[in-house]
């Protein structure tokens, strides 16, 4: 993956975090409310530039991607989509669960009019002719995401954070090997790459600290839970995945954030919408 | 299978339960895998798509009693990968892929493995590579119904065993682990449950009823007739309607080797026949032993045969329309296991269960289009509490499994009974969403639509 100076910076934040989750213990030990729901609104606070900086990738990327369509090169068209696609892959902890509309819009599948999937059907087909329309509506779509994001007033809610990465931990277990999320590009083992580092830095940045003071060995075990998801991912192919292993750990994941909930004092986070 | 040939069966099945509507719903679901990054090659059809499944009925139910816990078991184990190794078990491949419902798998192709839909060559070496003897020899997975009265087993006849059989699909021809006796216990018991399904047209002792037509009784008449150059054979021969059709002994018929002879009851949906495959209709296979054994039959005797294999070969209720109930009720016998398992500290069978139970609820919650399917409208607020409420199980499911894996077999025992009480929950709102998720036709039709349509911007 190649990962940006500034999530490399957040990511190595977070993990400086797990050496000072003794520090955080003594500090959330007591039972507070407010200690708690503090350190988790200043977590979501933390985790905003991360999103930002995606979704950032992914309107860049899409616009690079209108710029070659315009220039019919196809190649670097391509390129532009798997870049972007990577941003978007990132923020999916946050895509569906705060922006349902736009999320509905650009990931729809199956949808051969919008979004991303439309785009990558006739692009890893070699038909740039066919998808100016919806090259332009994507590009449309991702800023509207990046200016409602990037909005001063806009705040994640811890609740809301624990619910997309619980969902995403579900959904990154689901059988991948007939084509998986990009059958057509291609990039599906590169989405499910994405998608961890997403729930890694969403579960890191807001919620380990803050449960490491509540509950050490449960935090302890996502955070292993995690490492074991990077590693099935981390892989040469989508041939090489360890599909029902990977659904097992990505199951077992959304398990164990949906018991850290009562520790954080939060609801139990749905897998649904 | 022609598209003649096809059309007839489905109009034969249809007319059966009495649903024409479904002609359109059966026909339009095929979903060939297209990216070359799988593990299964492009251009794969697994044929799992279809809304009007092939009706299975177990003998134990017909004589009026019920499923028994190596049933269950054996029917939840037919369905999960996890029993194969290798690229089986990473592409989500079952028993249940090529035996759809216990039968057969008309459409199923896999390219370089398949000679043509409906074949497969158990010797390649896709899915072990030490199994593969460098010959192209696709051939049938044929129904198992009846499959106790039919040994041997295999189309050589090379096992006599069934549970011979079975190992060897498992641990040969799928490059699963040497099964556990209780796996292959269980998988023994269910495919010997597997029965043929009622034909009003066929007597107890192989004979055709009074249901069946004028041509098919001349054709009876002529499938008993002594061939006219060995007086010592006829078709019933081997094909002994006293004993299921079958005379349990392999032969050499012309076509490329020995081969054991085939029931022909409920036939007429067991297309392509031979072993591999060779033929889509009676007409053709008919057509084949006229000339094979020089029988000198005449066009109207030739029909006659077809109509009585065809009345033979005919079942009250061939296919079932899959439902949100069915696939409840189906999912409650596959749990049911865990009554045993859990209090038997039977680890293996949790694990085993948890994973097939959990592929089930995943593939039930796929019926329900999620937000992003634009290709369905409407009912998005029930699709989306029945899509969550299988995921919660799914999660209930494993939790269940990690309290077994750490030997809390008291935890897993509680966390059974939530899994129970979220089930009964979660009924409600799965029907009440029915009516907007893929098990409604309409809905079904417009999102495989959708997928033609990426599928065919992408060609």
């Amino acid at each position: 993956m190649a990962t940006s100076i500034t999530t490399t910076k957040l990511i190595a934040h977070a993990r400086a975090s797990l050496l000072c989750g003794a520090l955080l213990a003594l500090s959330l030990a007591m039972p507070g409310r407010s200690v708690a729901a503090d350190a988790l609104a200043k977590g979501a606070a933390d985790y905003k530039p991360f999103a930002v900086e995606h979704i950032g990738i992914a309107l860049t990327g899409a616009k690079k991607l209108q710029a070659a369509v315009k220039a019919g090169d196809l190649k670097a068209a391509q390129g532009a989509w798997i870049e972007s696609r990577k941003g978007w892959e990132a923020a999916e902890p946050i895509t569906g669960e705060f922006f349902p509309k736009l999320d509905e819009a650009i990931d729809a599948w199956p949808d051969a009019k919008q979004g991303y999937h439309a785009v990558e059907a006739a692009l890893f087909s070699g038909k740039l002719d066919e998808i100016g329309a919806p090259v332009d509506k994507l590009v449309g779509d991702l800023a509207e995401f990046d200016k409602q994001l990037s909005a001063p007033s806009f705040k994640f809610s811890p609740q809301g954070l624990l619910n997309g990465a619980t969902k995403l931990a579900y959904e990154v277990g689901e059988n991948k090997s007939k084509g998986g999320e990009s059958p057509y590009a291609g990039t599906s083992l590169t989405d499910m790459y994405e998608n961890v580092e997403g729930i890694e830095a969403v579960y890191k940045l807001v919620f380990h600290g803050a449960l490491t003071g509540r509950d050490g060995k449960l935090a302890g075990r996502i955070v292993d839970k995690i490492e074991d998801l990077e590693k099935l991912v981390k892989v040469k192919d989508l041939k090489s995945v360890d599909q029902p292993a990977l659904k097992k750990a990505g199951e077992e994941l959304a398990v164990l954030l949906q018991t850290s909930a009562a520790k954080l004092k939060l609801k139990k986070p749905a897998v649904g919408e | 299978m022609s598209e003649q040939r096809q059309g007839a069966l489905l109009r034969k099945a249809f007319a059966a339960v009495g649903v024409t509507a479904m002609l359109s719903a059966g026909l339009a679901h095929a979903t060939p895998i297209t990216t070359k990054e799988g593990v299964l090659p492009p251009g794969t059809e697994l044929n799992e798509e279809q809304l009007d499944q092939p009706t299975e009925l177990f003998a134990s139910e017909l004589a009026g009693g019920k499923r028994s816990y190596l049933l269950d078991l054996g029917d939840l184990l037919f369905s999960s990968p996890a029993i194969f190794g290798g690229a089986a078990r990473q592409a989500g491949i079952s028993c249940e892929t090529c035996h759809q419902q216990g039968s057969n798998n008309p459409k199923l192709y896999i390219p370089g493995l398949s000679s043509r839909p409906g074949t497969f060559d158990t010797s390649g070496a896709l899915f072990n590579p030490k199994a593969d003897n460098g010959v192209f020899d696709a051939v049938t997975p044929p129904s198992l119904r009846g499959a106790r009265y039919l040994a041997p087993y295999g189309h050589d006849g090379r096992f006599s065993s069934l549970r011979d059989f079975v190992r060897n699909v498992i641990v040969n021809e799928f490059a699963g682990r040497d099964p556990s006796e209780q796996v292959l216990d269980a998988l023994v018991a269910y495919i010997q449950e597997i029965s043929f399904l009622p034909n009003p047209k066929l007597t107890a002792g192989g004979r055709l009823s009074a249901d069946a037509s004028d041509a098919a009784r001349r054709g009876e008449a002529l499938f008993n007739k002594p061939f006219r150059h060995d007086a010592a054979m006829s078709c019933a021969s081997c094909h002994r309607p006293d004993g299921a059709f079958v005379d349990h002994q392999v032969h050499d018929v012309g076509t490329g080797g020995w081969f054991k002879t085939p029931t022909l009851i409920n036939a007429d949906f067991n297309a392509p026949y031979f072993h591999d495959g060779r033929y889509d209709s009676y007409t053709e296979v008919v057509g084949y032993f006229d000339r094979h054994f020089d029988l000198g039959l005449s066009p109207h005797e030739r029909a006659d045969l077809v109509a009585y294999l065809d009345a033979v070969g005919d079942a009250k209720k061939p296919v079932t329309r899959d439902t949100v109930q069915a696939e409840l009720d189906e999912l409650a016998a596959f749990a049911s296991v865990l009554d045993t398992a859990i209090p038997a500290h039977n680890q293996e069978i949790i694990q085993l269960t948890v994973d097939a139970v959990g592929n089930e609820w995943r593939e039930l919650g796929e019926n329900f289009p999620e937000r992003t399917d634009t290709s369905v409208t409407g009912g998005v607020t029930e699709r989306l509490r029945a899509r969550g409420a299988t995921r919660e199980l799914v999660l209930s499911l494993r939790l269940i499994a990690m309290a077994a894996s750490a030997g809390d077999y008291d935890e897993a025992a509680r966390a059974y009974s939530d899994y129970r009480q979220r089930v009964a929950a979660a009924a409600p709102d799965l029907k009440l969403a029915e009516q907007w998720s893929l098990f409604n036709p309409s809905i079904r039709e417009a999102h495989f639509k959708a997928l033609r349509q990426l599928a065919d911007l992408a060609k």
